[in-house]
């Protein structure tokens, strides 16, 4: 089955999430689309599968005009998806979760399930895949890639020609992508034909024949792995023109003097949940500090075992000397470390909370159990000034502010504790220039002026824009450690990403 | 914006239609005793519905208030003769105990609000009957009854307790950092553990708080009845979340004040007043109190927020 996409395009109110995007998946052949995260990759891929629909373009399936306005009808075509996130259900088994979508069709009258014709039709399913896993197994004890293969095995039920699946090796180990691979080498070699969205360029050109590269939603081209490079693809991915006077001038260096400022944090093979697996790090006072890595690389799991979101599972901290070991956020707090986190909305802010109660949240003016509000406010308008908070008056509810604004605000409740650290998670996701702008001069004055900063963030540009040294993550370890900034391009970064 | 609106003026739009409807009906239901009666049918309610107020704006519940309140009474019953007004000490205290308990259920152990508390709904009032085996322990001390349901100036002293109660639970919660948590902890859970609220201990301390007003509650109404019944309190958190919610504080959490709580007991007393005044069948009216509930809730609550109540 050849599935061919014209011009696909896909908007969602001001962001172009896809635009003008046209690829060919051929029978029998694995077809890779690359980008960066919000490069688009998922957005094409679910207009594919009929997840979502494209505001324009074509596409077709053996040359059969192909529109579907669902999941259901792409499945009814036979094109199946493989989601990004884990849709197995732990409580059903393995059976039960390949068949999920079709029970009705191994029941007798009355609904009484056919629990062993289920069980040999699910291990047929698993056999003609190559995965070596026996549908008796308790589905607690499988790990994470063999669930995949589990939710591959409930794509292919369905008996499709096309196997669509999106990023799913984010998250799994070296062993776990293997095994996931290989199953797309025995499908491709029965005919399938396969789409499959990848951080990941070692996989992409160990397993897939042809290649899309988007960027910033825009469709780069399409090629034969065969005739690339990695370092070709990394500068596809990523070269774009880097805007003068985004980012704040960094502080001159002496040359051949050892800036030696004192250390703020000291990270010794911190381990933190299962995505963090032993790394080591130091920031010093005014220094910014970036951490760069795939989603599942371990960033999101070194902030919160460093904010104390997330219990260590080894390892140890010293923060200004003294032991830090803490217990939960609060801790982090009192001692002066600000956590700013990735999703404003759920984690950062309350957003029906006025501008004043969320700068204020972390450590409110008080005058013995009493709220100072007098204090409250002042501290308010002050900080609004400072950052440069548009709205109404410190009143204003924040739900009501543009989503740079409320980051600001964000920012504004970190920066209110006078902390000595701020971990800052993607802190311009969503922001529009004229934010971006005034929120990097804000972080680099206030490292000026001795703060230590731990940036993660997705956005490459931002990373080398503003981080003095920058540290990359690749799958819960430290894949290479940048000392200086002067002249790294964004594509030797995400080499070490991927 | 106009959902908003509705929201805001429900309680005050209800209430008039509660006053016209009724005072139609008869001519007492606006008399100056009437009133006065309504005042005092409605502080056990009010003291209650404060300490309820706390939880409900930080997004729990508490189903376990008229167990409490029943447990009190019948501590206060036992204390009375032995320690006439200062009964209310060991009232208190063994409400808050109640209220610790819920508190470290729900903090500590995680178990969900609703749970919890309709868990030890049951054990408490399994304590009361099995201290009682059924029968009231009347109350016979002079002093404890001239202080707790006696007058001065014409007020009752139980209405006194329960305006200056009413009026400490609005300092505290917005007047002091206790108060803003309770509010956060409702806006927004997971932000206030990410930017350090203890939020663990405050949700300790509100049910503690919620036990303590319920002992002093349980007493009021020991003293009206002069006996402390097995039964005492049995139903109370119908009313009580009702008040609370029909004053306008959506079951969602983060919004809510004092006054809008004051006005939701007001509308309940004034309901059952007024039913019982114009005669209206004491099992219609259970029947209207449920359907007021739920039109309140479906009105007050955040759609957006909607999860289970914690």
């Amino acid at each position: 089955m050849t599935l061919i996409a014209e011009h696909l395009n896909k908007r969602y109110g001001q962001t172009h999430a896809a635009r003008d995007v046209s690829l060919t998946l051929r029978t029998g052949a694995v077809h890779a689309v690359v980008g960066e995260n919000g490069a688009g990759k998922s957005t094409t891929l679910r207009m594919l599968a009929g997840a979502i629909s494209p505001d324009n373009g074509e596409m077709t399936l053996d040359g059969v005009p192909y529109a579907p306005r669902s999941l259901v009808e792409a499945t009814a075509r036979g094109v199946a998806l493989v989601h990004q996130e884990i849709t197995i259900n732990r409580v059903l088994s393995i059976a039960e979760n390949i068949f999920m979508g079709n029970l009705r069709g191994y029941s007798r009258r009355f609904g009484v399930v056919k629990r062993k014709q289920m069980a040999d039709a699910a291990q047929a399913v698993l056999d003609s895949i190559g995965v070596k896993i026996s549908v008796t197994t308790n589905i607690e004890r499988l790990n994470l890639g063999e669930l995949k293969c589990v939710e591959i095995a409930r794509a292919i039920s369905s008996a499709p020609r096309t196997l669509l699946l999106d990023e799913s090796t984010a998250y799994l180990d070296h062993r776990e992508v293997d095994a996931v691979l290989n199953v797309l080498r025995q499908l491709k070699s029965q005919g399938m034909t396969i789409g499959f969205v990848s951080h990941h360029i070692h996989e992409v050109l160990a397993a897939a024949d042809d290649l899309t590269i988007l960027k910033d939603g825009q469709f780069v081209g399409s090629f034969k792995t065969a005739e690339m490079t990695p370092d070709e693809i990394h500068r596809l991915m990523v070269g774009r023109d880097f805007s003068q006077g985004t980012y704040p001038p960094r502080p001159p260096r002496e040359i051949g003097d050892v800036p030696q400022a004192p250390v703020t944090l000291r990270v010794r093979d911190l381990a933190v949940g299962r995505e963090l697996k032993g790394v080591s790090l130091e920031v010093r006072r005014g220094e910014i500090l970036g951490i760069a890595g795939l989603k599942g690389a371990g960033a999101e799991a070194l902030l919160a075992g460093i904010a104390g979101d997330e219990p260590l599972s080894s390892g140890a901290m010293q923060l200004a000397g003294r032991d830090y070991r803490p217990k939960n956020p609060r801790a982090g707090w009192q001692q002066g470390i600000a956590h700013m986190p990735g999703d404003r909305g759920n984690e950062g802010l309350i957003p029906e909370f006025s501008v004043l109660d969320n700068l204020i949240m972390a450590r409110p003016p008080s005058r013995g159990p009493f709220f100072d509000r007098a204090r409250a406010r002042l501290l308010s308008e002050a900080l609004i000034r400072q950052i440069g908070i548009r709205a109404e008056g410190p009143d204003a509810q924040c739900r009501s502010l543009s989503g740079g604004n409320m980051q600001k605000v964000l920012l504004g409740k970190c920066l209110a504790i006078g902390p000595e650290l701020i971990l800052l998670n993607n802190p311009t996701r969503g922001v529009d220039v004229g934010a971006r702008v005034d929120i990097y001069r804000l972080i680099r004055q206030k490292a000026a002026d001795g703060l230590s900063i731990i940036l993660s963030s997705e956005d490459m540009p931002e990373l080398i824009g503003m981080a003095d040294h920058l540290i990359v993550l690749r799958r819960g370890v430290i894949a290479y450690e940048f000392s200086s900034m002067a002249g790294v391009e964004e594509h030797e970064v995400v080499r070490y990403m991927t | 914006m106009r959902v908003d609106l509705l929201r805001r003026s429900f309680p005050f739009l209800f209430l008039v239609v509660l006053i016209a409807v009724f005072s139609g009906f008869s001519s007492r239901f606006l008399s100056f005793d009437n009133l006065m009666t309504v005042l005092e049918q409605g502080t056990v309610l009010l003291v209650a519905a404060l300490g309820m107020t706390f939880i409900i704006m930080a997004g729990s519940i508490d189903i376990s208030v008229g167990s409490i309140v029943g447990i009190a009474a019948l501590v206060a019953a036992v204390t009375a003769d032995r320690l006439g007004v200062w009964a209310i000490v060991p009232a208190v205290m063994v409400g808050a105990a109640c209220g610790l308990v819920n508190g470290l259920l729900l903090a500590c152990g995680k178990v969900p609000s609703f749970i919890a508390t309709m868990g030890t709904m049951v054990v408490y009032r399994g304590f009361v009957l099995l201290f009682t085996r059924g029968a009231p322990v009347p109350i016979e001390d002079d002093g404890f009854m001239a202080s707790y349901s006696g007058y001065s100036m014409g007020i009752s002293h139980a209405v006194m307790v329960g305006l200056a109660l009413a009026l400490v639970a609005w300092v505290i919660i917005n007047y002091t950092v206790f108060g803003r948590e309770v509010r956060a902890i409702g806006g927004g859970e997971r932000v206030s553990i990410l930017t350090g609220i203890a939020v663990t201990r405050v949700k300790i301390c509100m049910y503690v708080l919620l036990g303590a007003l319920c002992g002093i509650a349980g007493l009021l109404q020991g003293a009206r009845t002069m006996a402390a019944s097995a039964q005492l309190g049995g139903g109370l958190e119908l009313d009580v979340i009702a008040a609370v919610v029909v004053g306008g504080t959506p079951l969602t959490g983060g919004l809510g004040s004092i006054v809008n709580t004051m006005l939701g007991v007001l509308i309940i007393t004034l309901l059952s007043n007024g039913m019982n005044m114009t005669g209206v069948d004491p099992y219609l009216q259970s029947i209207i109190k449920g359907l007021v509930l739920i039109c309140a809730v479906f009105i007050t609550i955040d759609r957006k927020k909607i999860g289970i109540i914690k």
